[in-house]
């Protein structure tokens, strides 16, 4: 596969707080990376960085082979952000917003009306095309700046917490319409603080916080980065707090958090190990109902690689 | 039919992005339409009152009062309303944070601001082909002749244009909130105390139009004219700053008209002097380019210090041209450079014109010395803050502060002292703007030919102090631009072997 946004070492100061500090990750052409970390991580200053909005300091990125440092003007031709907030026109309606972007890409005659067509039908706004965007719902809004954002076929997208504020039916939508657009080719980065949204999507994630890169790439490879050996879910008549005594006696086990109404934790020891552990736990009398193994998800991987320090 | 619409089609695919949207906006919203109908009503009642009141024998003085009257409502569309709108819809892009938007579309600064110009002129235009009938009319009731008419619609013209590239300026300055709205306000005065003055100004053509014929009326338009123009340059390329990405250098074009407006001022000047032998004349222009010149060289001498990245990868590859350059350079030292040299330039040229246009050296020294005062305050007020705070300011925020500290600073300098001479003096008071902090009064006093000594004497060492404050990051700036040349220079030497 080939890379389409190639971030290398970037940094960025403000003042004396480092917001991004050496970040590097790829993402290639036709794949959904996700981009998760707490508030003020840096991602949306990285994605801005990417989207030529801010210089970084230090380090560069290639837009499809282009430097957004050096060739800033270029790279915006390739590039497609969707920023977190944005604001609409007064006394516009959707044909014309678009119109107008279309025009500011310097898109002309009949190759402009495809191109808006193109992106009207993409994201199913033909009914609205009249209303004026003031009158649009947060949705729609979402629609129509992703209509924009696809105006001039960009081989790398840039979306920063797209869902945000929508419901349930608009998410799996857009979920939908960002599958559609990495099928056709496009490599997209996008930010989400709903993970499980993300792992429906996603096929590889970077976890970034205080500035720097937690962890990146597929999200099992991620995954098992975060957990040593396997996770088991138990669960007891005796209760979390007695469980999670026995738990920390026993050899081999670590990192034991509440889930649910039980306890999870990391097992290092092999299969024979794990079933010694199992009758060892069923005859300690706290009365076992559930043991399981368990799948991490990006969940686990967000809490364990994030500290949950503000920056 | 179908080649005339492609025609136009292919017209409008080559206009301005913003152009298009905004009238488009304009026409649907309800601002203008209805600000249109209302100045377009108010005008007509007021001009069929005045014929009214002339009764069935008009005289001249009724043309001439029905004309002053149509074109003061005219004046408060085209210098008022259509500058303060395109105001509002600069800010709008910040409120709305669109303004990130335009910049990913590729679209160029000088595409948005001539964007916002060109849209407000469309205004204006709208306004000059509905009460042009009536600037007519007004003729035919004999009030007036179609010269005067012509100049006075030319330089109201002018003038709207300058007012509506100061108000995309203006509305540029602050993506704060906030400070915003202080800036509204402030641009609205303005933009009513403009209004007053073109109403005199044509007042005084209206009611006695051989003004127009005499040499001295006709350099006044000139020179009004002049100032217009360099008021719009001026605008237009703190708006290009302002719009430009923050990396990328958007202070060099500030920095030419900065210069322009001193080399203006003294060719103007020495070209008066010569033509009419005033002394004043130098002083008028180089008072009215210092004035002019505050806000530039403020900004100037108060930007960061590095050398933006964009910048500087294209800096020039020889070292000479590099600190030939260097006051052009974006980065504060750099600024402050730019500012003494222009300083002297304007000393220096003002001693050379008066001499070559007044022969008399005595009378060219007295000019230059009051001119001298003028610069020696401007780079005080404008390098001596930045030259300080460069050492403490660090983020954009505080940047802000000291420029804003500063604008209020000159105001405070010459009121405090006066106040307290007036609450501490035993006399009346009357002499109580008399002090060194008072610019105006120490030019004045120049010019009347006294010497205020101690003010003199303060002046000086306030210009040593800032030039010793200044010098360190003016050497580091000169440094930067070296280090960046030979940067760019081995990379060059580079390329061929890779
Ligand atoms: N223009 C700026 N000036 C100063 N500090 C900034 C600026 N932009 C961002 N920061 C700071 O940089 C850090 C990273 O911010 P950023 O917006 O990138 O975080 P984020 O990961 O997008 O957070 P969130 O999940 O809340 O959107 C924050 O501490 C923020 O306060
Ligand atoms: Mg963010």
């Amino acid at each position: 596969m080939t890379t389409a946004l190639d971030v290398c070492a970037i940094t960025k100061r403000f003042g004396a707080l480092k917001a991004v500090d050496e970040v590097s990750f790829r993402v290639s052409r036709g794949e959904i990376m996700g981009f998760i970390g707490p508030n003020g991580a840096g991602k949306t200053t990285t994605m801005r960085i990417c989207s030529t909005l801010e210089l970084p300091d230090t380090g560069d990125v290639q837009v499809d082979g282009v430097s957004v440092t050096e060739n800033p003007r270029e790279a915006r031709r390739r590039i497609g952000f969707m920023p977190d907030s944005y604001g609409a026109y007064a006394n516009t309606s959707i044909d014309d917003y678009l119109d107008f972007f279309a025009r500011a890409y310097g898109l002309r005659g009949a190759a402009r009306t495809a191109v808006i067509e193109r992106s009207i039908e993409f994201t199913s706004l033909g009914d609205l095309r009249e209303k004026y965007i003031d009158s649009l719902s947060k949705g729609m809004k979402q629609r129509l700046c992703l209509a924009k954002t696809l105006l001039h076929d960009p081989a790398v997208m840039i979306l920063d917490e797209p869902a945000a504020g929508l419901d349930p039916r608009a998410r799996v939508e857009l979920r939908e319409l960002v599958k559609a657009l990495a099928g056709m080719g496009k490599a997209i980065l996008l930010s989400s603080h709903i993970l499980s949204e993300l792992a429906e999507m996603c096929t590889t994630i970077t976890v970034i916080e205080r500035g720097q890169v937690r962890g990146s790439g597929a999200v099992e490879t991620v995954a098992q980065g975060v957990t040593s050996g396997q996770r088991i879910f138990v669960r007891a008549l005796a209760g979390v707090d007695a469980l999670q005594r026995r738990l920390l006696e026993l050899p081999q086990v670590s990192k034991v958090h509440a889930e649910r109404e039980g306890l999870a934790f990391d097992f290092l020891g092999d299969e024979r190990a794990l079933s010694e552990l199992l009758a060892n736990l069923a005859a300690s009398g706290l009365g076992l109902i559930e043991f399981a193994p368990k799948a991490v998800d990006l969940e686990d991987v967000f809490l364990s690689l994030t500290e949950g320090k503000l920056q | 039919m179908s080649t005339q619409a492609t025609m136009t089609e292919r017209l409008g695919d080559r206009l301005n992005p913003i152009l298009v949207k905004e009238v488009r906006q304009a026409l649907r919203g309800k601002y203008f339409r209805v600000l249109f109908w209302i100045t377009l009503l108010v005008g007509t009642l007021i001009g069929l009152g005045v014929i009214a009141e002339a009764g069935s024998e008009p005289s001249i003085e009724t043309g001439r009062v029905f004309f002053m009257t149509i074109f003061g409502v005219l004046s408060a569309a085209v210098h008022c309303f259509v500058p303060f709108s395109a105001f509002l819809s600069t800010s709008a892009e910040w409120d709305e944070n669109t303004y990130d938007l335009l910049i990913i579309s590729n679209l160029r600064p000088r595409q948005i601001v001539q964007g916002k110009l060109l849209s407000a002129l469309i205004q204006a235009l709208l306004y000059y082909s509905t009460f042009g009938p009536f600037l007519v009319f007004a003729f035919l009731l004999n009030g007036i002749d179609l010269g005067s008419v012509a100049v006075i619609l030319a330089g109201s013209f002018a003038l709207c244009i300058a007012l509506t590239l100061s108000g995309v300026a203006a509305s540029s300055l602050a993506s704060n909130k906030i400070l915003r709205v202080v800036i509204m306000a402030l641009f609205g005065l303005g933009l009513m105390a403009v209004w007053g003055m073109s109403l005199g100004l044509a007042a005084a053509i209206t009611f006695e139009p051989q003004v127009l014929r005499s040499i001295e009326g006709q350099v006044a338009f000139v020179v009004f004219l002049t100032a217009a123009l360099v008021l719009a340059l001026l605008a237009n390329a703190v708006a290009l700053a302002r719009f430009a990405h923050e990396e990328e250098n958007r202070s060099t074009p500030l920095r030419v008209i900065a210069t322009v407006i001193v080399v203006f001022a003294t060719l103007w000047g020495t070209w008066l002097v010569a033509e009419f032998g005033a002394g004043e004349a130098m002083m008028g222009c180089q008072a009215a380019a210092v004035l002019l010149s505050f806000l530039p060289w403020l900004l100037l001498s108060t930007e960061p210090e590095e050398l933006p990245r964009r910048t500087s990868a294209s800096a020039p590859r020889s070292r000479v041209l590099a600190l030939l350059q260097a006051a052009y350079i974006p980065g504060g030292g750099r600024g402050a450079l730019l500012c003494f040299l222009l300083g002297a330039l304007a000393v220096s040229g003002s001693l050379l014109g008066m001499r070559f246009a007044s022969g008399s050296l005595p009378i060219a020294l007295d000019v230059t010395v009051a001119v001298a005062a003028m610069y020696a305050y401007l780079l005080v007020f404008s390098t001596l803050a930045g030259g300080i705070g460069a050492y403490f300011v660090r983020r954009a925020s505080a940047r802000l502060v000291l420029r804003i500290a500063v604008v209020v600073a000159v105001p405070v300098l010459i009121i405090v002292p006066s106040l307290m001479a007036i609450f501490l003096d035993s006399n009346d008071g009357s002499d109580a703007f008399s002090h060194g902090f008072n610019p105006f009064y120490v030019v004045y006093a120049l010019g009347q030919g006294e010497r205020p000594t101690l003010a003199l004497v303060g002046l000086a060492l306030a210009v040593a102090l800032s030039l010793v404050v200044n010098a360190p990051r003016v050497y580091s700036g000169l440094c930067e631009i070296l280090a960046a040349s030979r940067t760019v220079r081995t990379k060059g030497t580079d390329a061929p072997a890779a």
